[in-house]
């Protein structure tokens, strides 16, 4: 009996030590902080060309570079969940605004980066007055229109795009699509820009001090949302795909997108022109424009692997080879001084143009409560469109969920 | 049959130990975390509040109504797929030409894992639906429901078969040979002897399918999401939100605790009422 | 089968055939919109594609470094498979032979957890495996060997579950034979039961296979480094947030679950065995 209990114990012991061992054997070989950048981002798009920029860079300067996988869905959670049981990597991305400041504490001083001082104003993402966050590039949404049926030139009010939805012919003529951000939250982010104090006016309604109803912006944004429910396809009946695919081969005459659609579209013959409009809530002229991610460093990386990772943005921002892969590669528009890009398509010009002359409103979205977007704001719009809601009661109980997730 | 306790506990520790370390703790931990205020992020302190987040549970339309909503799915579901199952069981086991390549066929659901089947999915529902004029199937408070146990059952139906499969090849042939020369047909012989000795099948792909559908994530977020008006959200998905999405992670934790609590109770009534009859048998 | 009249035979072939067809239309969507590009799905998703080029198949292979990654899954699956089989089926023999409270306890437990959520416990399961490696030097995270050992955790209380439900079933008598003509506690289980537990083994070996294969969400927050990642990892780049690269993502499925169906097939002749054993006597 006692013999037993000897073997099995032994027996136990040996294979715990054993699993620990094959732990400990593979330790050496990936050891923590050992001079190698990890990088962690949701832009999958530009997964393949960061991965070869990677290897590029530690060519050039013997530096490894990792690149972890993602899915932009899970994105968050894993970041979420890496950093806060130290296991993130050095440098990662994020939405500047609501994310970042939930974040800041992890968020490393860049301000000494010497291309910090060349970013178009107000683009870097600054927390108690320290550069935290060095922008990819801006993004900017409005109406996507096709200029051979489309004459923007003719909507500049609100009752002007109410009319051209009623009178176009076909049912198609303004796109949304179901996906949450672009069913509601970037249509809904040109009422909040074109308020005098975009920020303030956030605030207000956040703490309750006004109605959005109250505003005129917000009574004209019902009225446009109403329209589309009255002459459109019905939104949530259509997918970010087939939205795209209805505008490029021309069903579509105008959607509600930006220019990260332009990628959908090259796998089209697109046969006519397109531009970019803005939303004419309040006779609005201008694009909604912004920075959609950063970069940040993480501080709870050893001083040394920060050290590397500035070392990466500098030369990123820098130097020809990360120049060029930011302009031609990702083809991004460009956000620092020095850096241009000759091939952009006409939506990403339009947005390039709208930045150059300050033609812009923010994203006042990024500074919504966290979450918002998925778990309140795209129900009840999805409520609005199968449902017969009046466009006050939309915009009344968007009201109420800003107010409950402050 | 004697068996030493050194024996025992070299059968069962190394396994109980893992096990304790891997899900246990964690789950502990998580009971833990449900009495704080907390955003899920270490360098942000968390503030004890006792049972304030089970209190607010209660308090929570929302999440009551995806408990609500989520019983009647699963309880469906459980009788789709397990129905299913069976019914595939019973055709691949017969002598049928096609049995092998039905098996196989049966089966592939379930091989494929992941978003992917809930797009696929969704594209049937949304736009093949509309284009025979079905209407739009994923934005019904009731069809998007009846959507989500098509595809549960479609892909579930298939991985239950397996266990019904071994339950049914492991059934004695001179128990099925006697019933034959007694004389019983083939309804007969299913209900009053292959029912009956399947009944450990029963147990254990009950249990299988009322866990994977009470705990339904991945179907949800692809297939429907939340939905108009919250109509399609299951309780996985509203606790994904809470904790990731709203940084609600100690409030998060409290309606897990839950969640797990209303399963377990479900669950341990169904394994004990079927125990019982395999018993009793 | 002897009820059945042969049209009546053909007639049940030909439904199942039928059904089965129809069964798997969602998976012909995934293999025909593999071959189409953006523009022809959007056309028509249902249609065969107009070309069978290989191209969305080579891209979606390079760019998922597929025979590491397929490497990586291997072992990890093959590997985590073999530990469960062996613990899980000792534990659960040891659990209905020896009767007494504290394995009633242990086995409720191990199947009550079954019952927990992941994204509940990925936290705190971090948390702590992060713990083993700071402070006791034993590092779990980024390793494949770190990972064997967390799904050895996860996949106990199903490898128990099924393997006790059929232990319950087998006569003790083989055993006490066993024991009486000399053999000890553990060569009994090895040379007597547990070529016994076959059929739940192939069971138990068939569900994990592809629970542990299609796995994205733990291997996702332990395994980070390039040379480590399994296949569902590697095609994670073809999901982004709203854009997804359709057929890229699809063909990279379709060879992500060939070596499953590979797998399956050589497997259920196991399964098969049994029961055309007892069908040619019947």
């Amino acid at each position: 009996m006692k013999k037993n209990k000897v073997i099995a114990l032994t027996l136990i012991a040996t294979m715990i030590t054993g699993l620990c061992l094959t732990g400990c054997g593979a330790k050496g070989a990936a050891a923590k902080g050992g001079g190698k950048i990890t990088i962690f981002q949701s832009k999958t798009e530009i997964m393949t060309d960061l991965n070869q920029l990677a290897k590029d860079y530690q060519a050039e300067t013997g530096v490894e570079v990792e690149v972890w996988e993602t899915t932009g869905d899970s994105y968050y959670s894993d970041l979420k969940t890496g950093l806060s049981t130290q296991a993130g990597a050095t440098l990662f991305s994020l939405q500047p605004g609501a994310e970042s400041r939930e974040m800041a504490d992890y968020l490393a001083d860049l301000s000494d980066l010497s291309f910090v001082k060349k970013i178009g104003s107000g683009m870097a993402d600054e927390i108690d007055g320290k550069v935290v966050g060095i922008p990819y590039t801006v993004e900017g949404f409005g109406l996507v229109y096709n200029k051979d049926k489309v004459d923007a030139s003719k909507i500049t009010t609100t009752a002007d795009l109410i009319s051209y939805l009623e009178s176009s012919d076909a049912e198609n003529a303004l796109g949304l699509s179901q996906e949450d951000y672009f069913l509601i939250a970037h249509i809904l982010n040109a009422p909040f820009a074109v308020q005098q104090d975009p920020d303030g006016y956030l605030q207000s309604v956040l703490n309750g001090e006004v109605r959005m109803n109250d505003s005129k912006a917000f009574q004209e944004f019902a009225q446009i949302m109403e329209a589309i429910r009255a002459n459109c396809k019905n939104p949530v009946d259509i997918t970010y795909d087939n939205n795209c695919g209805d505008f490029a081969t021309g069903k579509t005459a105008m959607i509600h997108q930006g220019n990260w659609c332009t990628g959908m579209f090259a796998d089209y013959d697109v046969t006519f022109d397109m531009s970019l409009a803005p939303v004419p809530v309040e006779g609005n002229k201008k694009l909604s424009v912004s920075v959609p991610i950063a970069w940040y460093v993480n501080t709870d990386a050893s001083e040394e692997d920060q050290k590397l990772a500035k070392d990466f943005l500098e030369w990123l921002y820098t130097s020809e080879t990360g120049k060029s892969y930011m302009m031609d590669k990702f083809n991004f528009i460009p956000v620092v001084e020095g850096m241009e890009n000759n091939n952009l398509d006409p939506i990403n010009q339009a947005v390039s143009e709208a930045v150059i002359s300050g033609n812009t409103i923010p994203w006042v979205m990024s500074d919504w409560p966290a979450g918002i977007v998925t778990t309140d704001l795209s129900p009840i719009t999805k409520e609005f469109f199968t449902t017969d809601m009046t466009g006050a009661e939309l915009v009344d109980k968007l009201n109420d969920a800003f107010v409950a997730a402050k | 049959m004697k068996i030493g306790k050194g024996w025992y506990a070299l059968f069962t520790a190394p396994l109980m130990i893992i096990f304790m370390i891997v899900v246990v703790i964690p789950f502990v931990i998580g009971i833990g975390y449900s009495f704080f205020e907390w955003d899920g992020l270490a360098k942000h302190a968390a503030t004890f509040v006792g049972f304030s987040n089970y209190i607010d549970v209660f308090k929570d339309q929302q999440f009551l109504n995806a408990t609500v909503r989520t019983t009647i799915f699963t309880l469906i579901s459980v009788v789709t797929v397990n129905l299913l199952g069976i019914i595939f069981a019973l055709i691949v086991t017969t002598k049928l030409r096609v049995r092998n390549v039905a098996r196989t066929m049966l089966f592939m659901p379930y091989l494929i894992g992941g978003l992917i089947l809930g797009y696929i999915w969704k594209s049937v529902f949304q736009e093949f639906f509309l284009s025979i004029e079905w209407g739009n199937w994923l934005t019904d408070p009731v069809k998007s429901i009846i959507a989500m146990i098509v595809v549960t059952t479609w892909q579930l139906a298939g991985y239950v078969m397996i266990v019904y499969i071994t339950g049914i090849m492991a059934i004695p042939a001179d128990v099925l040979e006697a019933a034959q020369v007694d004389g019983a047909n083939y309804m007969q012989t299913l209900f009053k002897v292959k029912f009956p000795m399947l009944m450990p099948s029963f147990t254990i792909c009950l249990f299988l399918s009322l866990s994977n559908c009470f705990k339904i994530y991945d179907v949800n977020i692809s297939l429907t999401g939340v939905g108009p008006n919250y109509q399609s959200e299951m309780f996985s998905l509203n606790i994904y939100n809470e904790i990731f999405s709203l940084s609600n992670f100690g409030y998060g934790q409290a309606k897990a605790i839950i969640f797990f609590l209303i399963i377990a109770v479900i669950t341990l009534i169904q394994v004990s009422i079927t125990k019982k009859r395999e018993v009793a048998l | 089968m002897m009820y059945y009249s042969k049209p009546f035979k053909t007639f049940l072939n030909v439904i199942t055939v039928l059904f089965c067809v129809l069964y798997l239309f969602p998976i012909y969507l995934i293999l025909t919109n593999s071959f189409k590009s953006r523009s022809q799905m959007y056309e028509n998703m249902v249609a065969l594609p107009k070309s069978l080029s290989l191209q969305y198949y080579m891209s979606a292979l390079e760019k998922m470094n597929f025979f590491t990654s397929l490497k990586n899954s291997l072992i990890l699956t093959v590997v985590s498979i073999t530990v469960i089989v062996i613990f899980a089926s000792m534990t659960a023999w040891m659990f209905v032979r020896s009767n007494n409270k504290l394995s009633v306890i242990l086995f409720d437990l191990l199947v009550a957890t079954m019952l927990i959520p992941f994204q509940t416990i990925m936290m705190p399961l971090m948390q702590e495996m992060n713990w083993f490696g700071f402070t006791l030097g034993i590092k779990m995270t980024d390793t494949i060997p770190g990972l064997i050992f967390m799904y050895l955790g996860f996949g106990a209380g199903m490898g128990v579950f099924l393997y006790h439900g059929f232990v319950s079933s087998i006569p003790v008598s083989l055993e006490e034979a066993a024991t009486i003509d000399g053999c000890n506690t553990w060569k009994t289980f090895w040379q007597i039961v547990f070529p016994m537990l076959k059929p739940t083994t192939m069971t138990v070996i068939i569900l994990d296979v592809i629970w542990i294969w299609n796995d994205y969400l733990l291997p996702s927050l332990t395994l980070k480094s390039t040379a480590n990642r399994t296949i569902p990892i590697s095609t994670a780049k073809f999901f982004g947030q709203y854009t997804i690269s359709w057929n890229e993502a699809m063909a990279a499925l379709v060879v992500t679950i060939i070596p499953v169906v590979i797998f399956y097939l050589a497997c259920q002749k196991y399964i098969v065995e049994g029961v055309a054993a007892g069908a040619v006597k019947g």
